[in-house]
């Protein structure tokens, strides 16, 4: 049967901090090679241990999570390699089981949920940013009314071109062409109707 | 004869917990004696389910050294 199993082992790091890789490789060979497939692996880090062992008071934490047939008997295979290796002070290896998973599960939600509220919160505040720009770019499409005019004189009204004609006076300065634009306000009416369907929208 | 002692509710229970990590030693701290032992279920209040699963995360815990087998009060 395929069983998720999880090992955790503690690495000895007073003589030599490189120690924690070639143990930690070596684990992971040794699944590899009888069959497992390594799914995660956490680096606790250097912890304090809660009492000495073999007079250290430091060891670094590693925990891999693998799945295997029961039948290879990697437990096994793991053991015989941490009794071996005098760098591992301490070792622990169990088949998670369904209730942890759930519970694993349960806590990644809530943090999904967490993550989810200020996630809405990010895209609150955003549209609230777009809805006051939006605001601004219409109060600066008021202001230089006349602007567009210009654009819409080169070309005839369509909304379209009417767009392409807004884009241009937002970029380029509306003050230069407001002389010119005044003067044509008068002949260039249908421009102005589209303008201000637009700002209905 | 109840000395009027308040009926306590499982703590797991509550929070709706299904399992209990030994990972996180903070929290089996609290079901702990000072001096390192296991408090009671008459005391802490766990139903039997979960006071099972907190004994075996304890001791995996202790065995890992995340949480004391021991810890000397000085006297």
């Amino acid at each position: 049967m395929e069983k998720l199993y999880c090992t955790i082992f503690v690495v000895d790091i007073s003589q030599n901090p490189e120690e924690v890789e070639t143990v930690s490789s070596r684990i992971q060979q040794l699944i590899e090679d009888h069959g497992g497939i390594i799914k995660k692996i956490n680096r606790w880090g250097k912890r304090r241990l809660a009492y000495p062992i073999q007079k250290k008071t430091h060891g670094y934490y590693v925990e891999i999570e693998f799945t295997a047939n029961s039948r290879l008997n990697i437990p096994y295979t793991l053991e015989q390699e941490y009794r071996m290796n005098d760098r591992v002070l301490r070792y622990l290896t169990y088949v998670v089981d369904k209730k942890e998973l759930i519970q694993r599960a349960k806590k990644a939600g809530e943090k999904a949920k967490v993550e989810a509220k200020a996630a809405e919160a990010k895209a609150a505040a955003e549209a609230e940013a777009k809805a006051k720009a939006t605001e601004e770019e219409k109060k600066a499409e008021t202001a230089p009314a006349e602007a567009p005019a210009t654009a819409s004189t080169e070309e005839t009204a369509g909304k379209s071109q009417a767009d392409n004609g807004q884009k241009a006076t937002e970029e380029a300065a509306p003050v230069a062409e407001t002389k010119e634009a005044s003067a044509e306000v008068a002949e260039e009416k249908p421009s102005t109707d589209v303008k201000e369907e637009k700002e209905e929208k | 004869m109840l000395r009027g002692k308040k009926k306590r509710i499982c703590r797991f229970c509550e929070n709706g917990d299904v399992f209990i990590d030994f990972r996180d030693e903070k929290r089996l701290v609290r079901f702990l004696t000072e001096q390192g032992k296991i408090v009671p279920r008459r005391t802490s209040g766990n139903c039997a389910q979960h006071q099972r699963q907190l004994a075996r995360a304890i001791k995996r815990a202790r065995h890992l050294a995340l949480i004391p087998f021991v810890s000397d009060i000085p006297r």
